[in-house]
């Protein structure tokens, strides 16, 4: 079978219909799954005219649409959410047991957090000064401390969180859950990524790989951009009015029509002429959607527009719940201004206080913002950097922290995950996950359950076998979800 | 604990075996463990202990396996299908393979388990074994794991279990025979035995095919097809007057000898060479040499270079005979650029596992590229389709360990780059190489000279003081100086000698089998060949003092290879029409497509080697037969029969690929620079094209064709991602065509549309004063043809249309401003239309 097929999807289709038409239709904008789900019932045609109403999923989802808050460099789970009292104990002291037998560098020994921990919510979880904001939301937010992945760098990390694989090209999970479910709103794509870091694998971290085009993220911006800057490329056209554009599509739509005319019925043509009007609806959607002056001064305060440090990160935090709100699947936002924001080698006290105020009010303006509007219930909001950070020094200085992929912590909220909870351990110090731990393939299966998506079934056939986001891997986590 | 070794193993084999297949976890449950290990475990326990090592088991080794083992790995439960309570289950092994290897603890997945050395494979999982333990363990292995089953438990040999015989059967490893032309209905209609063949399997569903399309459409097929630009008016009037049965072919050679030829078709053999500028990845630095591999492509293909031959210096052109003539070494050098453009994870700390990685890379692209054989799936485990045994992808492996594709793993590693230096560069350097190494001589002469009579200036017993040049005298110093800063000049000015991302041959070793893929479990040594599979007399065996990559061009090369030829005429039929005989044209395993037309495929592939392996006599053949010359016009009737065109009732009609819509778009606006050749990465070699902060470091602003932009993983031009060029990390010959609304913003507010048809509107407007002549002249440049008198009464009520909604914004404009605005609006339109960037 061809590597464009939709593999599992290719038996279910009735014989009139050509696999070439079949591809044209999905590319417009639905997902497999809810294409899979109703060929059976409805016809085709049907499904292209109405393709935010066909949604379906392997199980009942708990969650319509993921947010991703990707904190570039990789915070310290020591010195944020997972308080560690025999690492405040021992700092100075020799780490009791071996260090990773591949590291990204040599540390020295324990450095207890120069922050205090404070106890937060009903569930009383420990967590740190650096995030004041976020530590009011401890009631929402499940934990999960035993995070662990392969690969101490940060491109290799990246990689490995974003596609599953650290040495391979493969689609991202973004670009899997557009494939699964498609997009809700036909006039935007289903998975946006602002303002993301074109480094350490850059365009691989939200890219389709060998899935079809339309699942890759669509990019708003990069890191070196203000978040205030950042656009879908090409968006606007800088010389002509929409009146004169229009004059000149109306020509266009003219003369593809004629050569329908000549040619016959001829789906890809076709699928391309609506191409160009769905390009000019998103013209206007994109930019309203994005136009945060619509929103209320109060909002602007919750996100922190109104500060000068939190402003950036807050205008992404809100551009996410605006993109939710108009169905986007999948929103991606990154925390990494003009550097590998989080990675703290040295200058951790100054550096990770400086990231923490950047991003603490405007997560948590998110977090409460989507509650009241409802939308935390079908939300899943993912926070997390490629890995955490040793529990041992590194530098002369007292004040830096090496890679740790052993033991990190991420966290959700919203989306069907038991609010109030901390999953998993690491050890006494913080550098190995030791319980219950949480493989980033076990987080990718994990995730796209709550989407109602069984990881094992999701699969694209290429280059001659059947590939899976978690591909050989995976443990849906339970235990976290409500 | 139980808890965690069930989730433990399972991650633990997929950590080191991406490409594991994932059809494989229905059946890890129940059979992998006959299948996870293809070594061949000579390796034999101890036969008949001694008294005094049965002891060391009963005391050190038993109670360590009954009280930290056995409770999960008997007969009760076998984790992962283990079993460590009896020596066949440890020799046996599990899901993951053998436990022990006697004599082997490097070698034993048990010993790689307890000493915690692997990311994931971690047992017991509740915490470490005591290191007294640990080093007990490793010891009795070493011992040969003397048990007092020994003995008893018979050799447990862990033959593949690829059955080569039945894997031969696949139609793929079947020699190429070169087959009778078929009889068919309508002899007439066959131009040449492609025709033929195509008829054949017409005629068997009663179906005919359509007739030729008129000569505007073909020639504009013909041109885009050869050269990827659109034919000029002036090429379309000589084709529409030559009324000759040969004008067909007149063009088609035309187009042959035309140097776009081969910017076309390069094009095509850099998708499949994973080609790109940058290494992509996790670290994104320059490939500042790898336009000279691209140069080196376009170059061959424009001189019809012999196919096996351009494989041959791909593949060992730094191993093949040059006969004394530079330019032949420096141009094979550059060839194997081929096996080190892939992308590398230039920052993995642990350079025993780059290496492998690298490796992997480029078996998995050799294999895929050249045979349709996806050699990648047996780095773990024996292949779960093919019939490939892990045996012989380490076999393949230890020819590339062998090979210096690095200079150093210290990251950012470095790939290997060899000197390519003309004798005139050569003698350059050497000469100021002389220079300096004379001028260095006068400086110690002169050093030597002044210490001997500061000397014997020094009073008696005095020594020479710490820096005794400081004591020289004032001339002497001043002397010195001089000298030093000429050598200093002469070493700022010694020439750089060009170099090439190319390979050499390094340490030769025969390397390992790494269980599971990973280098921390390394398994029996496998001799340097090839996939046992195809079976073909090799001529040389790999020597023992060469990397082996000479005898694998030859292998690859050989006439009887049944998948080289086969690949690649099907790969050629493939670009020329759209879909492939076989429509996986870079899998020809069991898990690729069969081939439409099995007949016609061997045909060519015959014919192939006939002809020299000679890519222009392909495209002779192929665009000659009345096969090509079909109308695509869509037909009711026999779409019903056949949706696909699986038959080749019509010809397939499809959009132009990203570098032709982008070349297209600048030959028709007059604006398009067609020099050939060189570098236009303004990025210095190894330096990052994205640095941390994500500024972008690359210059696109050239209107050369787009074989010469820089290929940037990770972020390559938008023409090219947006239009399907998707990923240069990877080989793909088969580019898919997507339909996404993002192209159509590029279309119509890209600032490249609209410098581009500014200019076009401009040279019109200059070309042409009569507005219906400026409108023929357009449609014929854009789309071959001429406007009909509809369109014409479209495009002047377009004309008149316009200026009005356009002068509301724009109240200052003059005259001319709205001519030039309207007609640019107007080219932006026609060229954005589905007619421009479809062919047909």
């Amino acid at each position: 079978m061809n590597n464009r097929d939709y593999h599992e999807l290719f038996d279910l289709v009735s014989h009139s219909v050509s696999r070439r038409q079949m591809l044209k239709r999905t590319a417009n904008g639905f997902g497999y799954l809810a294409l899979a789900s109703m060929l059976n019932a409805e016809s085709l045609q049907a499904a292209a005219d109405k393709p935010a109403e066909v949604s379906r999923t392997h199980f009942p989802p708990k969650a319509k649409r993921v947010i991703f808050l990707f904190m570039k460099g990789g915070p310290s789970q020591v010195d944020t959410f997972d308080y560690k009292p025999k690492l405040q104990a021992d700092t100075g002291k020799e780490l009791p047991f071996d260090k990773p037998r591949v590291q990204f560098a040599p540390t020295g020994n324990l450095l207890a957090s120069p922050w205090k921990f404070k106890q937060y919510g009903e569930c009383g979880k420990p967590v740190s000064e650096l995030f004041p904001h976020v530590a009011e939301c401890v009631d929402d937010i499940c934990f999960l401390n035993s995070c662990h992945g392969t690969n101490p760098a940060h491109g290799g990390a990246a990689l490995k969180l974003h596609t599953g694989s650290d040495n391979f090209v493969r689609p991202s999970m973004g670009a899997w859950v557009n494939y699964g479910l498609g997009t809700e709103n036909e006039n935007l794509p289903g998975f946006i990524t602002i303002c993301p870091t074109l480094a350490h694998g850059g365009v691989k971290n939200w890219s389709s790989a060998f899935l079809p085009a339309d699942c890759s993220g669509t990019p708003l911006g990069n890191a070196s951009q203000s978040s205030e800057e950042a656009r879908v490329q090409f968006i606007e056209n800088l010389k002509l009015s929409r009146g004169s554009q229009r004059v000149q599509l109306d020509l266009i739509r003219q003369m593809n029509q004629d050569l329908l005319n000549r040619t016959g019925p001829e789906s890809a043509l076709e699928a391309r002429t609506a191409s160009f009007e769905l390009a000019f609806r998103m013209q206007t959607e994109m930019p309203d959607a994005i136009d945060l002056t619509q929103e209320s001064a109060a909002t602007h305060h919750l996100y922190g527009l109104d500060e000068t440090e939190t402003a950036d990160f807050g205008r992404q935090c809100l551009m996410a719940r605006r993109f939710c709100e108009r169905g986007v699947r999948f929103v991606q936002i990154t925390h990494s201004n003009t550097r590998v924001q989080w990675d703290q080698h040295g200058e951790l006290r100054k550096e990770h206080a400086i990231n923490a105020k950047e991003v603490d009010k405007p997560i948590a303006g998110l977090l409460k913002d989507l509650k009241q509007r409802g939308l935390l219930e079908d939300t899943l909001v993912l926070w997390g950097g490629e890995f955490g950070r040793t529990p041992t020094v590194q530098g002369a200085g007292d004040d830096g922290r090496d890679h740790n992929p052993e033991g990190f912590t991420m966290w959700m909220a919203g989306g069907g995950v038991k609010p109030g909870i901390s999953y998993g351990n690491t050890d006494e110090y913080g550098f190995y996950a030791v319980e219950n731990k949480v493989h980033v393939h076990d987080l990718h299966a994990t995730l796209l359950h709550l989407l109602g998506i069984d990881h094992l079934r999701l699969t694209y056939r290429y280059a001659g076998r059947d590939f899976r986001l978690t591909d050989v891997a995976g443990n849906v986590v339970h235990d976290i979800i409500a | 604990m139980r808890i965690q070794s069930r989730t433990m193993l399972i991650p633990t084999l997929i950590s080191h075996s991406s490409r594991l297949c994932i059809c494989l976890t229905v059946m890890l449950l129940s059979s992998w463990c006959a299948t996870a290990s293809a070594a061949e475990e000579n390796a034999e326990p101890a036969n008949t202990p001694t008294a005094e090592q049965l002891r060391f088991f009963e005391t050190k080794i038993r109670p360590v396996l009954a009280e930290s083992c056995v409770d999960c790995h008997s007969a009760d439960l076998a984790e992962s299908d283990l079993r460590l309570d009896t020596l066949v289950g440890m020799l046996d092994g599990g899901k993951a393979g053998p436990a022990i290897v006697p004599g082997k603890p490097a070698s034993s997945l048990l010993i790689t388990a307890i000493g915690y050395q692997d990311g994931t494979l971690q047992m017991p999982p509740d915490g470490k074994l005591s290191k007294q333990a640990i080093a007990d363990l490793t010891k009795w292995v070493e011992m040969g794991a003397p048990h007092p089953e020994s003995g008893e438990a018979a050799k447990m040999p862990r033959k593949s279990n690829i059955d080569l015989e039945a894997g031969r059967a696949h139609w793929a490893f079947q020699p190429v025979v070169k087959p009778e032309v078929p009889a068919v209905s309508q002899p007439e209609w066959v131009k040449n035995p492609i025709d033929a063949f195509i008829l054949h399997a017409l005629d068997a569903q009663q179906m005919t095919p359509l007739p030729a399309p008129d000569k505007r459409t073909l020639i504009r097929r013909a041109t885009f097809d050869l050269t990827g630009l659109p034919p000029t008016p002036d090429e379309i009037n000589a084709f529409l007057a030559d009324e000759s049965p040969e004008a067909f072919e007149r063009v088609v050679n035309r187009l042959l000898d035309s140097p776009h030829y081969g910017e076309r078709w390069g094009r095509h053999w850099l998708d499949v060479a994973r080609y790109a500028d940058s290494n992509g990845l996790d670290e994104n630095v320059a490939h500042g040499n790898a336009w000279r591999y691209r140069d080196y492509v376009i170059e061959s293909i424009n001189s019809d270079k012999p196919y096996d031959q351009f494989l041959r210096e791909q593949l060992a052109g730094d191993l093949l005979a040059n006969e004394g003539d530079y330019r032949k070494r420096n141009e094979q050098l550059v060839a194997t650029g081929f096996l080190s453009l892939g992308p590398k994870v230039l920052a993995e700390v642990d350079s025993a596992k780059m290496e492998m990685d690298i490796i992997d890379e480029q078996l998995d692209t050799l294999g895929r590229s050249l045979m349709g054989l996806t050699l990648g799936c047996a780095r773990c485990h024996d292949h779960k389709f093919d019939p490939v045994a892990q045996a012989d992808y380490y076999a393949m492996a230890g020819i590339f360990k062998s090979t210096q594709t690095m200079e150093s793993f210290k990251i950012v590693a470095k790939w290997n780059e060899n000197a390519i230096p003309s004798p005139e560069q050569e003698a350059r350097l050497a000469e100021q190489q002389a220079k300096l190494d004379a001028k260095k001589k006068e400086v110690e002469a002169l050093v030597a000279a002044a210490t001997t009579s500061l000397k014997e200036r020094l009073k008696e017993g005095e020594a020479l003081p710490e820096k005794p040049e400081t004591q020289f005298t004032a001339e002497e110093q001043q002397q010195l100086k001089t000298l030093r800063e000429a050598q200093q000049q002469l070493e700022a000015n010694m020439p750089v000698l060009p170099t090439a991302m190319s390979v050499k041959d390094g340490k030769i070793e025969d390397i390992p089998i790494h269980i599971r893929g990973s280098h921390l479990t390394l398994g029996e040594t496998v001799e340097r060949g090839f996939p046992q599979v195809i079976d073909i007399p090799v001529e040389n065996k790999v020597p023992a003092d060469e990397s082996g990559r000479l005898e694998l061009s030859n292998w690859i090369t050989h006439p009887e290879h049944p998948l080289t030829a086969r690949v690649m005429v099907n790969r050629i039929w493939r670009w020329h029409f759209g879909e492939g005989i076989v429509t996986t044209p870079d899998n020809f395993g069991l898990q690729g497509a069969k081939p439409s037309h099995p007949e016609l495929l061997d045909w060519l592939a015959s014919t192939f080697i006939e002809k020299g392996y000679s890519l222009k006599e392909m495209h002779r053949l192929m665009m000659l037969s009345q096969t090509y010359q079909l109308s695509s016009e869509r037909d009711p009737v026999r779409a019903e029969t056949d949706p696909d065109n699986k038959y080749y009732w019509r010809f397939n009609a499809r959009r132009l690929e990203a570098e032709s819509i982008r070349d297209a778009v600048l030959a028709v606006s007059e604006t398009l620079d067609r020099e050939m050749g060189g570098n236009l990465l303004n990025v210095k070699n190894r330096e990052f094209v994205f640095n941390h902060e994500s500024k972008e470091n690359v210059d696109y602003n050239f209107t050369r064709r787009s074989i010469y932009l820089p290929v940037i993983r990770n972020h390559l031009h938008p023409v090219f991602s947006l239009f399907d060029y998707a990923d240069a990390s990877v080989l793909n010959g088969d580019r898919q065509t997507s339909t996404v609304a993002t192209q159509a913003l590029f279309l119509m507010n890209s600032p490249f549309l609209e410098e581009q048809t500014e200019a076009y509107a401009n040279w019109l407007i200059n070309q042409e004063e009569d507005m219906f002549a400026r409108i023929d002249l357009l449609y014929e440049k854009s789309y071959g043809r001429l406007p009909t008198d509809e369109e014409r009464a479209r495009l002047e009520s377009f004309l008149q249309q316009f200026p009005t909604v356009w002068r509301q914004d724009h109240p200052e404009a003059d005259d001319a401003a709205v001519t030039v605005a309207s007609w640019q609006a107007l080219c932006h339109a026609v060229l954005a239309a589905n007619e421009f960037t479809y062919l047909r």
